[in-house]
């Protein structure tokens, strides 16, 4: 499952979180994060308990857009004890998307 | 809902009819997206002698052959330029602009012709670079755009750049007039590299440099690693086995895109072999 974070509680979630963190930035605008959506439902479907996983609306959450300087969407990061670990940026297929999160967990 | 079709075939040359007619002969579902001329390389050939039982033809005259062989067959061309397509897993989707078509399969037979990279526009693609203005462009409100624009549909994607930067950039490729807003600034000069730091800071020409927050490099073809996300290349071409396979399940490519010689008939029976992986992948699902 998917949830939806915003600015407010974004570094509390990400800091207190006993799994790694996987946050999908995205914007109701954007194609490819139209396509990406359903694919990163699906693999933390698959790495149920063993990852959190949020979304953030870049429009909506501008603060946490900026203090991570989202310079295209979809990016999707990876956090660790409340630190980025990782990213990538676009669309990706779900067994890349698998590959790429299972090197944290 | 749209439709799905068994297998979608990207480019009109040799290798994408040849996966034509063989998945058609196979009673599959297909769409090929390609040109009125099938390929530029072909009909720009003067001579043909290595093309088995049609000795001494001309580029144009295969080409009508060819033409006339996938209108007896019924496949209709889809004279469509495609975005990217989306490896969803059980499905593709194929984006054209606004509009997407599903497909279970597909073939890139998409050629050789791709534009090579700026200098620093890999290194800084998502860090500032982007290939969809009219995607990112809300990203950018109240900053500063360059567009390096390869077609004149960048400059409508300039002009929409512009209502949002507080400063928009020009960097016409070609010389055809420009039909562009009056605030877009432009600039005609050779574009030596793409800069920065962690991300774009500037675009650097021959004779002065552009402070920038973003970049768009707008082309009439991308490489296929950028078309279809997630793909594997090899040395410049997209890496296959030799069923025509590509890293992405359901996903075959065939002909100059997967490696030289390059070759018509080469292309031609990569085309089939990948057609006929991709039936044998549909029938298996």
């Amino acid at each position: 499952m998917v949830e939806e974070i915003k600015d407010q509680d974004f570094s509390q979630s990400i800091e207190n979180a006993p799994t790694p963190v996987v946050v999908d930035f995205w914007a109701s605008w954007c194609g490819p994060c139209k396509m990406l959506s359903p694919v990163i439902e699906e693999v933390s479907d698959e790495l149920s308990g063993k990852a959190k996983f949020f979304k953030l609306n870049v429009d909506e959450n501008p603060v946490t857009a900026a203090q991570f300087k989202i310079a295209s969407i979809p990016t999707v990061m990876v956090f660790k004890n409340g630190n980025m670990v990782d990213k990538f940026v676009g669309f990706r297929p779900k067994d890349a998307i698998k590959d790429a999160l299972e090197k944290h967990i | 809902m749209s439709n799905r079709y068994d297998i979608a075939i990207v480019g009109s040359g040799p290798a994408g009819l040849s996966a034509a007619i063989n998945a058609k002969i196979r009673n599959k579902n297909i769409i090929i997206f390609g040109s009125s001329e099938l390929s530029g390389k072909l009909i720009k050939a003067p001579k043909i002698d290595n093309y088995l039982g049609l000795p001494d033809i001309t580029g144009i005259q295969l080409k009508d052959r060819f033409q006339h062989h996938v209108a007896n067959m019924g496949i209709d061309i889809t004279y469509e330029r495609i975005n990217t397509i989306y490896a969803m897993g059980q499905y593709f989707g194929i984006a054209v602009n606004e509009k997407m078509y599903e497909a279970s399969a597909v073939i890139l037979a998409t050629g050789i012709e791709y534009t090579k990279a700026l200098k620093g526009e890999e290194e800084f693609l998502g860090r500032g670079v982007g290939y969809c203005a009219t995607c990112d462009a809300p990203l950018y409100r109240g900053k500063i755009v360059t567009i390096i624009g390869y077609n004149k549909e960048a400059e409508a994607e300039a002009n929409y750049v512009n209502e949002l930067a507080k400063k928009t950039y020009y960097i016409p490729m070609y010389r055809e007039s420009l039909n562009l807003n009056e605030n877009v600034e432009i600039v005609r000069d050779k574009v030596v590299e793409i800069s920065g730091g962690n991300k774009v800071e500037k675009v650097i020409l021959k004779s002065k440099e552009i402070v920038t927050d973003g970049v768009f490099v707008l082309k009439d073809s991308i490489a296929p690693d950028k078309l279809v996300p997630g793909l594997i290349m090899e040395n410049g071409h997209i890496k296959v086995d030799m069923n025509m396979k590509t890293n992405i399940e359901g996903c075959f490519a065939a002909g100059d895109c997967v490696g030289k010689p390059y070759q018509y008939m080469k292309a031609a029976g990569q085309g089939q072999v990948a057609a006929l992986n991709a039936v044998f992948y549909i029938d298996k699902n």
